[in-house]
């Protein structure tokens, strides 16, 4: 999942570090634990690698000390505000066969743009940028599910006036969820893009909301870590 | 149609690349950003609920900061 995952749906170039979403039951994490050990992976924040911290939605973060990753940084975490639990993410996931490491499983391209859906701003060019890569790809061969997912997700307005024009019935149907569209059958951009910001800015509230918890306990332990 | 209408030339040429490929290409990135003395940690970002020092603790040896974007040639 994260940078390297959109590097490989191509809505990016680079990314400096590896984040994964894990399955967190104990043979897994038995199996985790083993690699990190083998990648010399310290652990360099609150909370260490468990469970019940996992299960909370919290972030496990480790810096590798084995030679040729020396500073590699790896984040694990397991579940992410808007992402169905881990079982679902599995069984959506993209396989791909890299070179000289085999098959690894990718968060499906609407789990990831879910996931990227953060209080960061920089997630959310790069939301843009995946879902415009996308259609670019796809366009020629796009079923109505596809384009269901593109008028849900496209952040582009003028993709999305396009997309609105070339599938106004399609367009009527996703409406209803995604009330902005009516700017972009209307083809009236000043609308559609105060409708994007009010999406974007009611996001990254509610990811603030989400995490608010989360911080508190994160500032308490290390806290206790430093105390 | 929509990459010629859309996307700009690099992003064009990055969409057509297969994963694979594109996978290949970010791995020659690592070896030029990491001489270029990018770091491999986060640099501070106010936004993120892990903005803390502990998490942003390299500074390249040559105290330049992180590269953010590395144009492909």
């Amino acid at each position: 999942m994260g940078g390297q995952a959109c590097i490989l749906y191509g809505g990016a170039e680079f990314s400096r570090d590896i984040d994964l979403s894990v399955g967190i039951d104990a043979t897994n994490l038995a199996a985790i634990r083993k690699a990190l050990d083998s990648l010399r992976a310290e652990t360099i924040f609150v909370p260490s690698l468990g469970e019940a911290v996992l299960r909370q939605g919290h972030t496990c973060h480790f810096r590798c000390h084995a030679d040729g990753v020396e500073g590699l940084r790896i984040d694990l975490m397991s579940k992410m505000r808007g992402c169905p639990d881990f079982g679902y993410l599995w069984e959506r996931r993209s396989i791909i066969s890299l070179p000289e490491i085999g098959e690894i499983g990718l968060l499906s391209l609407a789990d990831l743009i879910q996931a990227k859906k953060t209080q960061r701003e920089k997630d959310w060019p790069m939301i843009s940028r995946l879902v415009e890569t996308d259609i670019a790809q796809n366009i020629k061969k796009a079923d109505e599910q596809k384009i269901i997912f593109w008028l849900k997700e496209c952040r582009t307005p003028a993709m999305l006036i396009q997309l609105a024009e070339e599938n106004g019935e399609l367009c009527k149907k996703v409406m209803s969820s995604r009330p902005l569209l009516v700017a972009a059958l209307d083809k009236n951009i000043k609308e559609l893009e105060s409708g994007l910001l009010e999406e974007e800015m009611k996001e990254r509230e509610q990811d603030r909301q989400y995490w608010q918890p989360l911080k508190k306990e994160l500032e308490q332990w290390r806290l206790n870590r430093n105390a | 149609m929509y990459s010629e209408l859309y996307l700009n030339e690099e992003q064009t040429e990055w969409a057509q690349l297969t994963p694979v490929q594109r996978y290949i290409e970010s791995c020659k990135l690592w070896s030029v950003y990491l001489g270029l003395g990018g770091s491999l940690d986060p640099e501070p970002d106010s936004q993120s609920p892990f903005d803390f020092p502990e998490l942003q603790r390299a500074v390249p040896a040559d105290g330049r900061s992180g590269v953010y974007f590395v144009r492909r040639s």
